[in-house]
């Protein structure tokens, strides 16, 4: 029986607690009565994995089972999400390749000749073949490369097709393959309660220009109710391509031995989880910058399954909402004048990459300021503390369109309005862009915008922002203040918050969502 | 942040044991504690058994000796007792394990494997370790809520004689509380004597909260009785009710003497002490005991 979430309120009892920055981490010593909101424990997780996706496949919610929706003239498409989930990465078999098998068995079983397998990328860059690999598997991989396994590419106007409009009157390009099919077969994990399943899917099998004109990625994200774009591409999508939907619901996850402490409640560490603490942490902090990098971007996790849900996309993401609201929603009483996050190195766009300033700004102010249901744990004007180094760094492989985003768009402002209108369309019609994300692994010219629009919310939400530890010239640029400490970070937002302002951690974020009553 | 620093930073709040009290906040959501059993077969291996005669007679018993003055009475009564035994006595401090496992006569007390309180002396390894090797402690189970398999009847059976507190803890006001059925029914079911004990003045020497000795050499009595056989078809409530008699005769040997307290047996009721303040029980509890040769003789008229 796991533990429910909970809201702690330091006292004079309350051991220094565990926070990210960045690539590394430490304890910091939170003021008397703040609220440390706290995820539920792992759910117990699936003892039978391939028996739980059998069972799925067979029993599915609201459609047929699996078996009886192929034939041999079917032409069946496997949509598969990229490696964006989980962060970090599941350590192998993925439980993606474990369900595409169970698919394919069945394709085989009823003699499917046609079947491909798309990696539904949207913007992000394309996999590699290593990627690829671990994500589906050897046994699939070689069976289905180079001609049957594809990275999506919302710019190749060859494989792109309309399927109608939306409501709001916009055409709705997207993966030709997709469209074309008589069945779509969607394997997912969903590691947040905050992003959907069709929303999603269809903003990532979508054209540039659909992305665009629905706004698909700002919309489809958290907190983002009551304006559901991307729920506008799922209806049309879905009204044109029967979809089959596989979702994983997944576990906190289990780092190595020596780790366990950051899975842990500072208060229940034992001592040699202190001992590990500090071993890992002076390691960590005195290790070269290269090799702690690669050891944080390269991190895998074991992850147990607490779910395996299969069927049309409504009734499977209502159950898979359910499961995800038991691990990870915490009730909080009340909104709070601070809120601090410790924001991790890992997001969906950095894997295997470098975390760098906008996908901070992106993972905090989007992913974990919307970590939140009903409204938000920051009252309107409130101080919002971040924890992250934020060095300017940036793959140049990956991340080419952010470095000009960052040098040459948040040199002149920072508004997501100022900056979509001026600036969107140039970036995202730059041919070198263009080339790159179709044919290196890139970023698309467009995705920094989309990711600074992520955190509109917040930016427009919070009163100030300071980010504690950062590197000052680029936080300055990001348009945040910084502050060396926690007690400086309130000492910097009492002009706004007061003197004895109710301050907030969301701890374990993202996977812990704030119930704000 | 130094190394230093960081060992403060992360210590903070914590004792020298790196326990952090639960915040009060959370103690409602408070992690079940884990069910842990400590081996203790090696405390029963030669090696150990060498090393811990070693410590008893060359260490505890002297340094116990030096802080009280302990006198023996009936140790004759265990000439002809070879074991496996079960010596039950009544328990008011921890001096009482070191004084009784001296007291034996040494073909016994090398033989001895001691239950102790499985939530207290077995909750951390250390403690553990040290109960196991100094006094050959084995887990007992007295709260009932971790369901340890108790080993009693297996160390019966290899031979080994047990030293059990059928009270089951220390008595918190230095008089006898009634004695749990536990260790009957290990008699009964396993057909072993039981050798009653009584101790009187550990209390006064080292109550509950004291990790050390009064001052002062305080006096000790220590009174073995003849074993009590388990009679066929005897119950385990019947036995228990025996064996605190027996206690409760050999307590009264200290006031009425051996042939006081022999005739007065079936009449004497267990010492719970004055019923009244508490502040009086304490008083009477910790009365010190008078000095052996003042009272001059054990017969009594």
């Amino acid at each position: 029986m796991s533990r429910p979430g909970f809201v702690l309120e330091v006292d004079e009892r309350t051991p220094p607690v565990l926070i990210h920055r960045g690539e590394g981490f430490g304890v910091e010593r939170f003021p008397l009565g703040t609220h440390v909101v706290y995820p539920p424990d792992s759910l117990p997780a699936v003892r039978d994995i391939d028996a739980a996706i059998a069972l799925a496949l067979q029993h599915p919610h609201g459609t047929d089972p699996l078996r009886e929706l192929l034939t041999p003239s079917t032409r069946l498409t496997v949509v598969i999400d990229d490696i964006c989930t989980p962060a970090p990465s599941m350590r192998a078999p993925d439980i993606r390749q474990r369900v595409v098998e169970a698919v394919l068995e069945i394709a085989a079983e009823q003699q499917v000749d046609d079947v491909e397998l798309v990696a539904a990328n949207g913007l992000q860059r394309r996999m590699t073949a290593a990627e690829l690999r671990h994500l589906v598997g050897e046994r699939v991989y070689g069976s289905f490369t180079p001609d049957r396994l594809h990275n999506h590419d919302a710019e190749d106007r060859a494989n792109l097709v309309g399927i109608g409009a939306t409501d709001a009157g916009h055409d709705v390009e997207i993966n030709r393959r997709v469209a074309e099919s008589d069945l779509v077969v969607h394997v997912s994990v969903v590691t947040s309660a905050i992003a959907g399943n069709c929303r999603s899917l269809a903003a990532r099998i979508a054209s540039y220009a659909t992305v665009r004109d629905e706004n698909a990625y700002a919309t489809a994200h958290p907190g983002s109710d009551d304006a559901p774009a991307a729920d506008r591409l799922g209806v049309v999508l879905e009204r044109q391509v029967p979809i089959f939907v596989v979702e994983a619901t997944l576990d906190h996850g289990d780092s190595a031995r020596q780790l366990a402490f950051l899975g842990k409640r500072e208060w229940e560490w034992s001592l040699r989880d202190q001992a590990a603490y500090v071993g890992v942490k002076r390691l960590n902090d005195l290790g070269p910058g290269r090799v702690r990098h690669r050891i944080w971007q390269h991190a895998q996790a074991s992850y147990g399954v607490t779910a395996v849900c299969a069927g049309r996309p409504a009734e499977v993401r209502a159950r898979t909402l359910e499961t995800l609201h038991r691990q990870q929603l915490t009730e909080v009483d009340g909104q709070s004048d601070v809120v601090v996050f410790g924001l991790p190195s890992a997001s969906a766009s950095s894997v295997n990459s470098i975390m760098n300033p906008i996908l901070a700004m992106s993972l905090g102010l989007g992913v974990y300021f919307n970590s939140f249901r009903g409204r938000p744990l920051l009252r309107p004007g409130g101080a919002l503390i971040l924890y992250h180094p934020m060095q300017q760094q940036f793959h140049p492989v990956h991340h080419p369109s952010y470095i000009d985003f960052f040098e040459e768009v948040l040199a002149e402002t920072t508004d997501p309005a100022t900056i979509a209108s001026k600036y969107q369309d140039q970036f995202a019609g730059d041919e070198w862009y263009r080339h790159l994300y179709r044919n290196s692994y890139a970023f698309h010219g467009a995705h920094p915008f989309l990711m600074w629009y992520l955190g509109a919310r917040a930016l427009a939400h919070a009163g100030d922002i300071i980010c504690v530890g950062a590197d000052r010239p680029t936080a300055s640029r990001l348009g945040f203040r910084t502050a060396s400490t926690l007690a400086d970070a309130l000492e910097m937002a009492s002009g706004k918050v007061g003197r004895s302002p109710s301050i907030a951690y969301l701890h374990g974020a993202p996977n812990t969502i704030a119930d704000v009553r | 942040m130094g190394l230093v620093d960081e060992v403060k930073m992360v210590s903070h709040a914590r004792d020298w044991r790196g326990r952090s009290r639960t915040p009060r906040s959370a103690e409602r959501w408070a992690a079940p504690k884990e069910r842990r059993e400590f081996p203790t077969a090696w405390a029963r291996t030669t090696p150990a058994r060498l090393a811990r005669a070693g410590i008893q007679r060359g260490l505890l018993g002297p340094l116990v000796w030096s802080q009280v003055s302990p006198r023996v009475y009936g140790a004759d009564r265990l000439d002809r007792v070879d074991g496996p035994v079960v010596i039950v006595a009544n328990h008011s401090s921890h001096l009482d394990t070191p004084l009784l496992l001296r007291s034996l006569p040494p073909r016994l007390a090398q033989h001895v494997a001691v239950g102790a309180a499985a939530d207290y002396f077995f909750d951390a390894r250390w403690r553990a370790t040290v109960s196991a090797l100094m006094f050959n402690a084995f887990p007992v189970e007295r709260l009932g809520n971790r369901r340890i398999k108790s080993i009693a009847p297996e160390l019966l059976a290899e031979g080994w004689n047990l030293l059990l507190f059928p009270e089951a803890t220390r008595s918190p006001d230095g008089w006898m509380h009634p004695f749990r059925l536990g260790t009957a029914q290990l008699c009964c079911n396993a057909g072993v004597p039981a050798v009653p004990v009584a101790i009187r003045g550990a209390y006064a020497a080292m109550p509950r909260g004291r990790n050390w000795p009064r001052p002062g050499r305080p006096r000790i009595a220590i009174r073995f009785g003849p074993p009590l056989v388990p009679e066929t078809g005897e119950t385990a409530a019947d036995f228990s009710v025996r064996m605190l008699d027996a206690v409760t005769q050999l307590w009264a040997e200290e006031e009425l003497g051996w042939w006081g307290s022999s005739r007065a047996a079936g009449t004497l009721m267990p010492p719970t002490g004055p019923a009244g303040a508490e502040w009086r029980r304490q008083w009477e509890a910790t009365r010190p005991l008078p000095d052996a040769g003042a009272r001059g003789r054990i017969w009594r008229p």
